[in-house]
């Protein structure tokens, strides 16, 4: 008798524990309904970056869920997190969507909406709906250490040339390393057949013996490009260059022959936001052309806000034509990619990296 | 009755404990190798993952690469700890211990920390390189050893000796002193004292320092990420991928699971050869 009374005891304590930790995560977040929950990158919590907001809610400073990779603000997302806003890349957008995880965002609601460039407002919009309001754009291309080498590349295929052998670091990346070898190739990294997915896993290996290691973050590139353990950082954005530049180094950023990569990131608001006014205001302060200007100057980026344009470094809207986005039409702008679609690049690129 | 309970009591806890945050971890894990996507519903279940796992040889090829690298970890990290355990034990009298907290001292900083030291160690304007271009054996440039298989592995040692040494040192100071009067009374040299009475009776150390080595090496994946490279990469990594990067749950369960059964098939075969629990650990 006394056995089976512990024995009860203990398994409900079991299931006490247990049904702490499952409420643990969404529990303190669902009774904050008049504050805001922001799923974002690290470091673009800054007040400057959203200052009108400040100025109309003085009372509310949103709350930031930090991530340092789509993949994990996506994972974050689906398993239940509750956010109001989220900001993830181009290519993830349609899986925001595609997973119901984000509303259709009324424009007008949205004053400085209008003064957004179109070229890049146009990708936010899936199945004929806005979904994600761009705010940030740069490049991907290769960050060359110009004193470390003899030749600069001129092509994404000259990463293959035999002078550059154990002197790279690609971004560890599968769409990314995907697109760079079907861009080599000459293939539409959108539409490729399974021969050519072979092909390209092929040519990724044939890649293996010109790199030194991969690269994460911005700060490890900018490490490795800086001590001179590599001489060409591939896939690299635009912050590269600016920063190694900054600091004295002889650096190119290579304009290749098949077009850089492009991409967009912007802010998507959850479909189960309980606080969509403060979101759509939230998303507005983001985009006014000063805050705007604000964050693509502190990290090197491209605007979307056409009136953010005369407030940036000078130097930089020239070398990367952040005033016109007509260089956009001789990019590769990353688009959104299906589940099917990301499943197949990251399979390939394991596939590369575990070939001894 | 009164014992009995009191065992209950005593055991429930740990047995709580264990049942909900290691058998029940386990069992969604493997769950989770049958799930068709991450997010999606568990059922209906799916082979998929199996079959994608049984068609990319090089996975299995890399889990064979990283299983030897862990295996030489563990032997060299045993092969340079003995000797230093030995002396402790049966040369330093009452300081062993402050020698042996000296010992493992450096394990008391951040593991991270250490990793970074070897990068510093290893990379081109690190102390290997200069000390190779002042003595004139290599022209400037690129770094000698870092970004490479050998550089984890010099790495991974680094870090894992004192663990190796810890078992070691407890196996050896629970041998009886008199044993060893006894072979010498019997005509032993100190050769085949060792050999014959030091080495076998501390066989069980050295079996527990290989596995406190080589199984938490196997796992590995921030050095790997840190001083790896290219080539250096782990099945750690691969695993890693696959929560972090690719979204894909259900194949980082699969590979989990397969170093898990290996681990677990490694340590049956190696008891058979070395039972732990039949070596006479004292008289």
């Amino acid at each position: 008798m006394k056995k089976t009374r512990v024995l009860f005891a203990l398994l409900v304590a079991a299931a006490l524990l247990l049904a702490a930790c499952a409420g643990g995560p969404s529990g303190p977040a669902e009774q904050r309904n008049d504050s805001l929950i922001v799923l974002e990158w690290s470091g673009y919590e800054e007040e400057s970056y959203w200052a009108p907001f400040a100025e109309k809610h003085p009372e509310i400073y949103p709350d930031y869920a930090f991530f340092s990779e789509d993949a994990e603000a996506l994972a974050k997302a689906q398993s239940g997190f509750y956010f109001d806003v989220v900001h993830p890349c181009g290519s993830w957008w349609g899986l925001y969507v595609e997973a119901g995880l984000v509303q259709p965002i009324d424009t007008s609601r949205l004053e400085n909406f209008d003064k957004l460039f179109p070229e890049l407002v146009e990708h936010g919009v899936i199945n004929g709906q806005q979904y994600f309001i761009p705010w940030d754009w740069a490049y991907e291309s290769i960050t060359v250490r110009t004193d470390l080498v003899d030749e600069l590349p001129t092509s994404w295929a000259d990463l293959w040339d035999p002078q550059y052998r154990g002197q790279i670091a690609i971004f560890d990346s599968g769409e990314s390393t995907f697109y760079t070898a079907a861009l080599a190739l000459g293939l539409d990294p959108y539409n490729t057949t399974p021969e050519q997915d072979e092909q390209i896993k092929q040519k990724l290996i044939e890649l293996k013996p010109n790199l030194l290691t991969y690269w994460a973050d911005y700060t490890e590139i900018n490490q490795l490009l800086a001590s001179g353990d590599v001489a060409l950082g591939a896939n690299t954005w635009n912050d590269a260059w600016a920063t190694l530049n900054d600091e004295g180094y002889e650096v190119e950023y290579v304009d290749p022959a098949e077009g850089r990569l492009s991409y967009a990131c912007g802010f998507g608001i959850s479909a189960n936001s309980r606080n969509v006014d403060l979101a759509y205001d939230y998303i507005d302060a983001l985009i006014d052309a000063q805050s705007n200007a604000n964050m693509a100057n502190d990290y090197y980026y491209g605007a979307a806000n056409r009136d953010s344009v005369p407030l940036l470094d000078p130097d930089l809207v020239d070398k990367f034509g952040y005033d016109d986005l007509s260089v956009l039409d001789e990019t590769n702008f990353q688009h959104p990619l299906t589940q099917e679609q990301r499943e197949k690049m990251t399979r390939i690129w394991n596939e590369v990296k575990s070939e001894q | 009755m009164e014992t009995k309970r009191r065992l209950f009591v005593l055991i429930a806890p740990p047995a709580i404990v264990l049942a909900l945050f290691f058998l029940a971890p386990l069992v969604i894990m493997l769950l989770y190798s049958f799930k068709d996507n991450t997010f999606g519903p568990l059922l209906p279940l799916t082979f998929k993952h199996y079959i994608t796992f049984l068609q990319t040889p090089s996975f299995f090829r890399l889990l064979l690469d990283s299983s030897k690298l862990s295996f030489l970890t563990a032997i060299i990290s045993i092969i340079l700890a003995y000797p230093v355990a030995y002396f402790l034990v049966f040369y330093t009298g009452a300081r062993r211990v402050i020698l042996l907290t000296l010992l493992i001292l450096p394990a008391w900083t951040s593991f991270l920390l250490r990793v970074l030291a070897w990068k510093v160690i290893l990379g081109s304007n690190g102390l290997l390189n200069q000390t190779l271009i002042g003595l004139g054996l290599i022209q400037e440039g690129a770094p000698v050893l870092l970004y490479s298989q050998s550089a984890v592995l010099i790495t991974l040692v680094y870090v894992w000796i004192p663990f190796a040494a810890l078992p070691l040192f407890a196996a050896m100071e629970r041998i009886d002193p008199r044993l060893h009067e006894a072979a010498q009374d019997l005509g032993a040299s100190p050769g085949q004292t060792f050999w014959r009475v030091t080495l076998p009776l501390t066989m069980p150390g050295v079996a527990s320092a290989f596995f406190f080595v080589f199984i938490p090496t196997l796992g590995e994946w921030v050095t790997p990420t840190l001083v790896g490279g290219v080539t250096g990469i782990m099945y750690g990594n691969l695993i890693q991928d696959q929560f972090a990067r690719a979204l894909n749950w259900p194949l980082g369960a699969l590979l989990s699971l397969v170093l898990l059964v290996l681990v677990a098939a490694f340590s049956y075969v190696f008891n058979r050869f070395i039972p732990i629990t039949e070596v006479p650990v004292s008289t």
